[in-house]
């Protein structure tokens, strides 16, 4: 099953200028999408029909002859007949900067005027394709986690069980990333301290650069691997490409820090169906 | 030949062209610097040798690296030639006359895409591109709006029209006809040129072997009835916008050009009388030297093609003569004043590679539509070159360059490799349709857009230099109605014309469609008629069906 984001890159119209529609299609290739391109001269119908036989999560349209009042909105108003207004619908090409307000009116998402990078339009899409209801992905069950670095647990112990009031739930040593943990529990979720035990731990690293402080939130899921192939499928950047065994014997896999804002996100699954907290 | 020999040729050339300024005197009586620096109509190194004569020569004369004329724009500057038309045949007809009141020579008629595929306005593939990137012509009757007050004998004209070009030109004979023009005084150009449209510029009707067919019977019937008209511009313009490099730009262009020629040959005309009607139509873009050194080396390609390969003996047929526009895919919507500069760039290297004729663009065309303004300042960087900036005064002043002669030869090497390659896929036509070029294209587009969003290539005010908040100028807007009034316009003219004429004069057309005439004559008593443009091409496309693209 592909989850890759699919993506219509249309003509309508009369004109035959399809430079920019090939670089841009063939840029969304390289960024990880499915694209198919219609060729010239389709009418708003053709278009419509089109995307709907695809599938498509995003239609792209390219006109630079003028027409793009007429032939844009009917698309949109086409799509809409048929039900298919969950499809993204984006233009391109010579269009005046005042034209704009009026075709996001007309349910044209965005328009990509001439000297747009082609990173943008594809960062566009991703962040706007609502994804098909059949996507089997479901959001994370919680919190599993907030990992704090710090140089040393002795020392940062007693403010979280003396002055949070939090309990203890245990310590364990992971050999693989070279770092001791200290769990601690709030409410359904927990906090764990994390120390480098030699200069070579991520954590040792990541202190080096930022001082003490939160450094990654784990997220509790379920499907792990499946969500790791379609978050690449739709360009995530993944510091694990497949699960590694981490503390508790959960599965777990880092997300880019660029990929989620700067923020380093860790996805865990747990054995089973036991949640963190009851595997003490 | 000697040293000595060539000295005389070169003499004997000074001689010739000093006989015929006699008769044409040039457009001063002398030419010089503001320190009075005499500017002769040529320099020759010290030694004319045999590389220097086989390479380069002299202006006027094959290989005609040099230029066409032996004193070119001495004797008379390029065409400025702007390309307009948008909205209705009355409004371009107004701008037309604008535009020769403000010292334009030539006129070049953009159509709309309707016009261009051979569909009438009222056409439900025509919604919403009526008018909008060049004049809607339905008929006869919009032909002699548009050419109104337009001396025809007077005014050459250049008609940006291809897969329906005979229908466009038998409107502008018949036009002709009315003004009391007759035909062989009419001089102009139908761009014709089928082969690009499939590889770059997708205005096609036809597939491939009936559309040859419609050109050479072009050649045929120009040859005979329309002596001054440039049949064809053989386009290597759109390759370029669509991404191509300068060399592939000329290969492409003259492997199509080869393939015109094969097929006329084919359909048994001979060479010397179709040749001297064949025209270029190349882009000016951004590497000043390259693109200087690409006409320098087209035109050798071409000489010695036609003269050694075809064997063409009139001199005109081996004269490769371009047009040429600056390149509208190097304009930036960004700070689009910038573009004034671009283009008097692009503008120069075209004048110095010698160009026959110049359609400058407007700072604006990234945005819409020229504006009067707009239009108004691209004519007059042209005028600005010819009468401010002395580069007109001698003949092909880069010669002899050790970097301009370099890249010429570099340039005529490559694009005979890619000649070659195309030559061994069975032609332009078979390579075509194979998708060749426009897969070379391609590549190289996408190329050139991954070196513009990583910075390798700089484009100043959009990847570079930017600016926040850039004021919004003002653009044209093609009148949202006129659709709707071409329709009405159409309507009444189908009820008022003989009806019964038309149906004759178009199943007459169909039957030699079927056959092997000519079909200008036939296309010409269509629109006598007032037969439309989306009827005749209707009944063309019945007979040969339509070119669906890879």
């Amino acid at each position: 099953m592909s989850q890759k984001i699919r993506v219509l890159v249309a003509k309508p119209g009369l004109d035959g200028h399809d430079r920019g529609a090939l670089v841009v299609a063939q840029a969304l290739r390289d960024e990880g999408m499915e694209v198919v391109y219609t060729g010239l001269r389709q009418t708003p119908a053709q278009i419509a029909n089109a995307a709907i036989q695809e599938d498509v999560d995003c239609i792209g349209l390219s006109c630079l002859s003028g027409a793009h009042n007429e032939l844009f909105p009917e698309v949109v108003r086409l799509l809409r007949e048929q039900g298919a207004d969950d499809i993204l619908v984006i233009g391109g090409g010579v269009i005046p900067q005042e034209d704009i307000p009026y075709l996001k009116t007309q349910g044209i998402a965005e328009v990509f005027t001439p000297g747009t990078p082609t990173t943008v339009t594809a960062e566009y899409i991703r962040a706007h394709v609502k994804r098909k209801k059949t996507s089997f992905v479901q959001p994370p069950n919680k919190i599993a986690h907030i990992g704090i670095a710090v140089s040393s647990i002795d020392a940062a112990l007693p403010f979280y069980t003396e002055q949070l009031g939090l309990t203890l739930l245990g310590r364990e040593t992971v050999e693989s990333e070279q770092v001791q943990i200290a769990f601690l529990a709030i409410g359904e979720t927990r906090i764990e301290l994390l120390e480098p035990l030699g200069p070579t731990s991520p954590i040792a690293k990541f202190m080096e650069k930022r001082g003490e402080g939160i450094h990654h939130i784990a997220l509790d899921v379920d499907d792990i691997e499946e969500r790791l192939v379609q978050l690449k499928a739709n360009g995530v950047a993944v510091l694990n490409d497949t699960p590694k065994i981490g503390a508790h014997q959960a599965q777990i896999a880092f997300l880019h820090p660029k990929a989620a804002h700067g923020v380093l996100y860790e996805l865990c699954q747990y054995p089973e169906t036991k949640g963190e907290n009851e595997n003490e | 030949m000697s040293t000595q020999n060539f000295t005389e040729h070169y003499q004997k050339w000074q001689q010739q062209l000093k006989d015929r300024l006699e008769k044409s005197p040039e457009r001063k009586s002398h030419f010089a610097t503001s320190s009075e620096i005499e500017v002769d109509t040529v320099y020759v190194p010290e030694t004319i040798d045999g590389a220097y004569m086989e390479k380069v020569g002299f202006p006027g004369e094959y290989p005609y690296t040099r230029g066409v004329q032996p004193n070119m724009y001495r004797g008379r500057l390029w065409t400025m030639r702007q390309y307009a038309g948008f909205g209705s045949a009355e409004e371009t007809n107004q701008r037309f006359r604008y535009l020769l009141d403000q010292g334009q020579t030539g006129l070049s008629v953009a159509f709309d895409l309707p016009t261009q595929i051979g569909y009438d306005s009222d056409d439900p593939m025509a919604t919403g591109e009526v008018g909008k990137v060049g004049v809607a012509i339905d008929s006869l009757e919009d032909m002699e709006t548009l050419l109104a007050g337009i001396p025809l004998d007077k005014v050459s004209t250049s008609m940006t029209i291809n897969a329906p070009a005979s229908v466009l030109l038998a409107m502008y004979i018949a036009v002709g006809e009315k003004q009391g023009v007759p035909s062989h005084k009419l001089s102009g150009t139908v761009q014709n040129d089928i082969l690009k449209e499939y590889i770059a510029r997708g205005t096609y009707i036809y597939p491939p072997k009936p559309s040859m067919r419609l050109i050479t019977d072009i050649f045929a019937y120009c040859a005979e009835h329309v002596p001054k008209w440039n049949t064809i511009s053989i386009s290597g313009y759109h390759i370029r916008e669509a991404g191509s490099t300068a060399v592939q730009e000329v290969a492409f262009t003259l492997a199509d050009g080869i393939a015109y020629v094969e097929a006329a040959i084919q359909a048994g005309l001979d060479i010397d009388r179709f040749a001297p009607q064949l025209s270029f139509f190349f882009n000016g873009h951004n590497h000043f030297f390259e693109e200087i050194a690409k006409f320098r080396a087209a035109r050798r390609i071409w000489a010695r093609m036609m003269r050694e390969r075809y064997g063409a003996k009139n001199p005109k047929s081996w004269q490769f003569r371009v047009h040429t526009q600056t390149g509208g895919s190097t304009l930036t919507a960004q700070q689009p004043d910038n573009n004034i500069v671009r283009v008097t760039l692009q503008a120069l290297a075209a004048v110095l590679g010698g160009t026959q004729s110049l359609h400058t663009n407007s700072r604006d065309e990234a945005l819409a539509l020229p504006t009067e303004e707009s239009a108004r300042i691209a004519l007059r960087t042209q005028q600005i070159i010819a009468y401010e900036s002395g580069v007109t005064d001698t003949v092909d002043p880069l010669a002899g360059s050790y970097y301009v002669e370099y890249l010429t030869d570099q340039i005529e090497l490559k694009a005979l490799e890619y000649m070659e390659k195309i030559e061994k896929m069975g032609g332009a036509v078979a390579a075509v349709e194979a998708g060749y070029m426009q897969r070379e294209i391609h590549k190289q587009a996408y190329e050139t857009q991954r070196k513009i969003e990583s910075g390798e290539e700089v484009v100043v005010g959009m990847n570079s230099f930017k600016l926040e908040n850039e004021p919004q100028p003002e653009l044209l807007r093609v009148d949202p109605a006129l659709g709707r009034k071409q329709k009405e316009k159409l309507q009444e003219l189908r009820a008022r014309r003989d009806n019964a004429a038309v149906e004759q004069t178009l199943s007459r057309l169909k039957a030699g469609a079927e056959g092997s005439d000519n079909l200008m004559p036939l296309i010409l008593d269509c629109v006598r008629q007032y037969a439309t443009i989306g009827e005749i091409c209707g009944v063309l496309r019945s007979v040969f069906g339509e070119y669906r693209a890879i």
